[in-house]
């Protein structure tokens, strides 16, 4: 059938009544093949039934029955010029039959039609529920192909310059010249377009605009379980990134100039202390607390230029062989100090652990943050165990300890900036909240992980993983 | 002969820090304002300090050694071509006198 005629069809029959209109020219033509060929005994009047059915289903009840009534009349007309005899009991079943269909099919229309208007009106509102949404939003087929996208998808679509036509990973593609990494990003696109499983979350920047998109994808499977297509976010996180840059600027700055006045503290202090005898019990007392209070100031500004240096992506390695041993058992001595004027006992337990590749100060870093928090958060009596040995092809190193542990909805974000656990800032154990922050990213740096098990009240258990020094580069 | 250091650093706290730690390492504290060209022996700067650089300048092309005492890493770019050491405030009395010891070769 020729496309034109077809969408003429199609046009039609999407006009009100349009299948009444249809019955009713089946209806005459019935009526005239019966006239015509003398049919009305043979075909009998179930041959209105189609008929009957179809205007009951598209105009309603009353329309069907009236249909049923008037076609037994024309039957009968149409039977009476050949000589067909019938009983009154004959047509009072057959209108009764043919009144039936036309109530039924009324019925199974109405219900019909009011399903389609609630399955229109759900889909109406999901639909201007994706659209209200910040994020672009677009479910592609197993191909790539979009089978749904949201008002947001198409503005930033256009904002982007996308291609209007081809599958998604296609036209992520296109934009790639306009892309600031564009390697990084084309080589994302190829992985994305060729996996099925991979669920990924990446940021890129469109050229000399400083305009950054968040882009998210995940696969989507079927009831059954099998991969049924993609679904797609886009959002511009530009005003986020800016606060970013702005907060690590401002962090940056503080903890810079902080130094100006650490520098007097500390250089004074250090004249005062050649002059310690000269101070008396109380004055040593004092500076006491001054020494104590400014190593501790001078660590935070430590951890504040260095947390903003890893968010800037600027910490470089300075990677050698390692004997993780060797450094583990260093940062046990320097807490064992504080351990033993807390009364707690401190542990080290080695089992042959394999050389690591990684930055002796970095590492030593993170192993002082460990310890030194575990030995914090354990009152007297507690133990804190350091163990270091191998897990397959990786070095393993676990700081347990029986402290005031961290309470599981807190667990999630222990790692991050800043985040103090409840039980620490319940019992004002000092602390700043960087110390896993830091230890997580330069860990991740080396290539390892780094995972927490918590029980508040019970204990701490934190577990570094590094990859080993392959033997033959050992 | 005592080395000379010429002290260049835009706060008065630790300029005045600097000065009497100069004393104590051995060294003879010089201010800007009474160095010329020839004058000093090595240099404490503070790099970052844009009018610091101004002054180091001033001492013509014959700048002795320059012992940087910043707050800014040396990855921030400040220090100048003369500098022979880079310390990170607050730095130590002892890293302080090492690095002048150096820069005077002593």
């Amino acid at each position: 059938m020729p496309a034109s005629l077809r969408s003429r069809l199609l046009v039609l029959a999407g006009r009100p009544y349009a299948v009444t209109v249809l019955a009713l020219v089946g209806l005459a033509a019935t009526i005239g093949s019966m006239v015509a060929l003398d049919g009305a005994a043979t075909l009998g009047a179930v041959a209105f039934s189609p008929w009957v059915g179809l205007i009951g289903f598209d105009a309603g009840a009353w329309a069907g029955m009236f249909t049923a009534a008037g076609s037994i009349g024309l039957w009968l007309l149409a039977g009476s010029h050949e000589g067909m005899h019938t009983t009154g009991a004959q047509v009072t079943v057959r209108i009764g039959y043919l009144a039936l269909l036309g109530a039924g099919t009324a019925v199974a229309g109405r219900r019909l039609r009011a399903s389609e208007r609630a399955l229109g009106s759900v889909a109406a509102l999901q639909s201007a529920l994706i659209d209200s949404t910040l994020d672009g939003i677009s479910l592609t087929d197993r191909d790539g192909n979009i089978l749904i996208s949201n008002a947001p998808l198409r503005r930033l679509s256009l904002e982007l310059g996308l291609p209007p036509v081809g599958t998604v990973p296609e036209r992520l593609l296109a934009i790639a010249p306009r892309i600031s990494d564009q390697d990084r990003y084309r080589r994302r696109m190829i992985e994305l377009a060729q996996s099925s499983s991979e669920s990924t979350s990446d940021e890129f920047e469109l050229a000399g605009t400083g305009r950054v998109f968040r882009g998210f994808t995940a696969p989507v499977v079927d009831p059954s379980g099998g991969f049924a297509g993609r679904i797609w976010t886009l959002r511009e996180v530009t005003a986020d990134r800016e606060l970013d840059r702005m907060r690590d600027a401002f962090v940056a700055t503080v903890s810079h100039e902080l130094r100006t006045p650490l520098t007097s503290i500390s250089g004074f202090l250090e004249m005062m202390q050649d002059e310690e005898e000269r101070l008396g019990e109380t004055g040593r007392t004092y500076l006491d607390v001054i020494r104590r209070s400014t190593e501790r100031l001078h660590h935070l500004v430590e951890d504040l230029l260095l947390i903003a240096q890893i968010e800037a992506q600027r910490v470089e390695l300075d990677n050698a062989t390692l004997d993780l041993a060797e450094l583990a058992q260093r940062s046990v001595e320097t807490a064992r100090p504080a351990a033993a004027e807390k009364g707690v006992e401190l542990e080290i337990v080695s089992d042959h652990p394999p050389e690591v590749r990684g930055d002796r100060h970095r590492l030593t870093q993170v192993l002082d943050n460990l310890v030194s928090n575990a030995v914090k958060f354990t009152g007297g009596g507690g133990r804190v165990t350091v163990s270091i040995g191998r897990n397959g092809d990786s070095a393993s190193l676990v700081v347990a300890d029986t402290g005031i542990g961290i309470p599981a909805d807190e667990q999630g974000k222990i790692f991050s900036r800043f985040f103090r656990a409840s039980t620490a800032t319940a019992q004002a154990i000092p602390g700043t909240g960087l110390g896993l922050a830091i230890s997580r990213a330069l860990v991740e740096q080396h290539g390892g992980t780094i995972t927490l098990e918590s029980s508040a009240g019970e204990g701490t258990r934190v577990t570094v993983t590094l990859p080993a020094q392959p033997p033959e580069s050992a | 002969m005592t080395p000379r250091v010429l002290i260049v650093e835009p706060h008065e706290d630790i300029r005045t820090l600097l000065e009497l730690s100069m004393r104590r390492l051995g060294f003879e504290p010089v201010a800007p304002g009474d160095c010329g060209p020839g004058d000093a022996d090595a240099v404490v700067l503070e790099p970052s300090w844009a009018h610091g650089r101004t002054i180091l300048r001033r001492l013509g092309d014959d700048v002795p050694p320059v012992v940087c005492l910043s707050i800014y890493p040396r990855e921030a770019g400040y220090a100048p071509p003369e500098s022979v050491a880079y310390l990170i405030k607050p730095a130590s009395l002892g890293q302080l006198g090492d690095a002048l010891r150096d820069a005077c070769g002593r």
